[in-house]
């Protein structure tokens, strides 16, 4: 187990590098390689001071949903983050590239929940039945650990690398949607640079967000009401560019565009 | 025209008899054309023994194909009944030098086209559209070629599937698409990997083949390309492709 001052230090230095925008060495320099419980505890320092510095929780990300990303990075789960009110944006909005350290986007789709959960058993139909709608999302993520250069632990302590996402505007009921199979493409300038489906975050969304749900309420989290999950990827991450506009479109859930300012 | 009918001879029999054979483009400096020559002189050297040309097949459709295989550019080749194998039946390993299998979508045509033709032409002449499976087996050592060997060798054409068609009166450019080995999903993709919509490759088809003089035919299947890259095939493996609004399709792998 990492020592105290050793999280503190990691924590540290994640905060710096989010606020100069300037990379930071791995984190696993500092708390090992496979201790993902000092990694979380990582995330959980920071999110304290995102909450006294007035930042609002919204909601979670789920991250690792694909097998591969798990075999990559030696993991059997997937991990999570805190996503704030500042990060979420709407479509077509501008994204400030100056504000990111090396994005990059991903296809998936955000669960807006109708109504608390608070039992840590909650089943697949009390989830459903508590999804108010769904809605087609790209979620910037971005590594404040230079070059990407991450492990399990990194990426668990720097928030699971959420930094913003960009929501569509058309909800739609669970009942009209093809989960599983709804194919994805995400185009940069007609191009389809990504393409997947429902079932490659981890053979349906709804088990990842199954998994997410009943992860924080083990750990005493309740979510609530107006609560936005963002499921997990449903193809390949693609870097993004300033300049560049991306278009994930989501099949049943129409489509939402990432609008990256020129540098 | 002695060289393209020997080499020709040589991808049919490489084909016929499941062996591997040299790739040999570079060497005998082949063009794209000639290469689009051998490729007919092969096929008519399987319509001499009683096959059938059936449709066509695109290749190299989408990103993750290119990358694959490191060429990129589209090509075509000829389908003919012999390489029909039945969705629910089986395949053997005999047949075959090094079998990859890919999900694809597949259009049956009720009318002509011919040369370069709009999305929406293309589209008007399609009957019904099924979801489908190439089977895709280089003649080539270690399925190692360039652009004119695997044009030569029929652009690895070797087995397609087709599962129940239907009308296409919905847009199929956004289709998940699922290919499983023993019901493990092993490729996720959708159908916008298809040059961002299959009816472009149908389009695409058309104007291809017509710089070989041909048109596609009123009944012709064309398999639009695949969606994602392409796995390797066992003895023994029972491959499925499960596509969005278009159903399953599946078969096996014997010896």
């Amino acid at each position: 187990m990492s020592e105290n001052a050793e999280i503190a230090e990691a924590a540290e230095l994640l905060r710096t590098a989010q606020e100069t925008r300037k990379a930071c060495a791995p984190i696993r320099d500092l708390i090992g390689e496979t201790d993902i419980d000092a990694a979380y505890k990582v995330q959980g320092i920071n999110h304290e001071h995102a909450l006294a510095s007035g930042r609002r929780q919204v909601g979670y990300k789920i991250g690792l949903t694909a097998k591969a990303v798990q075999k990559q990075l030696g993991v059997d789960q997937p991990d999570y983050g805190v996503l704030y009110a500042d990060m979420m944006l709407g479509d077509t909005s501008d994204i400030d590239t100056s504000q990111l350290i090396a994005p990059k986007v991903e296809a998936e789709i955000a669960f807006v929940l109708g109504r608390d959960i608070a039992h840590a058993d909650v089943t697949i139909t009390e989830l459903m039945d508590a999804i108010d709608h769904a809605l087609p999302a790209i979620e910037v993520v971005d590594s404040r650990v230079k070059d990407w250069n991450i492990r399990i632990t990194d990426t668990v302590a720097d928030n699971a690398a959420g930094a913003l996402c960009v929501l569509g505007t058309t909800p739609r009921k669970l009942s009209e949607l093809d989960l599983r199979l709804c194919g994805m493409a995400m185009l940069n300038r007609g191009e389809p640079i990504a393409t997947g489906a429902g079932l490659a975050c981890l053979g349906n969304p709804l088990n990842a967000t199954l998994w997410l749900v009943q992860k924080m309420t083990s750990l005493g989290q309740s979510l609530r009401a107006g609560d936005v999950i963002m499921s997990g990827a449903l193809g390949p991450m693609a870097p993004a560019k300033s300049g560049e506009t991306y278009e994930a479109n989501i099949s049943g859930l129409g489509s939402v565009r990432a609008v990256f300012a020129g540098s | 025209m002695s060289q393209i009918i020997d080499l020709a001879r040589r991808v049919d029999r490489a084909a016929q008899e499941a062996t591997a054979i040299a790739q040999f483009s570079e060497a005998a400096g082949l063009s794209v054309s000639d290469a689009y020559l051998i490729q007919a002189a092969s096929i008519a050297e399987r319509l001499k023994r009683g096959e059938r040309r059936v449709g066509i097949k695109m290749g190299l459709t989408s990103r993750s194909k290119m990358e694959q295989v490191g060429v990129h550019e589209m090509i075509w080749g000829r389908l003919t009944n012999d390489m029909y194998v039945e969705d629910g039946g089986s395949t053997s390993m005999s047949r075959y030098v090094h079998p990859r299998a890919e999900p694809e979508i597949a259009f049956i045509l009720k009318k002509d086209l011919a040369g370069p033709v709009t999305t929406a032409e293309a589209a008007a002449a399609v009957e019904c559209v099924a979801p489908a499976i190439e089977i895709i087996d280089s003649r080539f050592e270690n399925f190692k070629f360039d652009l004119c060997d695997v044009v030569a060798d029929n652009c690895s054409s070797s087995g397609y599937l087709m599962g129940p068609a239907r009308a296409m009166d919905f847009d199929i450019g956004n289709l998940g698409m699922v290919l499983s080995i023993d019901d493990q999903p092993v490729a996720v993709g959708s159908s916008a990997a298809i040059l961002g919509h299959p009816l472009r490759s149908l389009a695409a088809a058309s104007k291809m083949v017509a710089q070989s003089g041909e048109t596609l035919k009123a009944g012709d299947i064309v398999l639009a390309g695949a969606a994602t890259a392409a796995v390797e095939l066992k003895a023994g493996m029972t491959v499925s492709t499960e596509i969005q609004q278009l159903g399953s399709l599946s078969f096996k792998v014997t010896e």
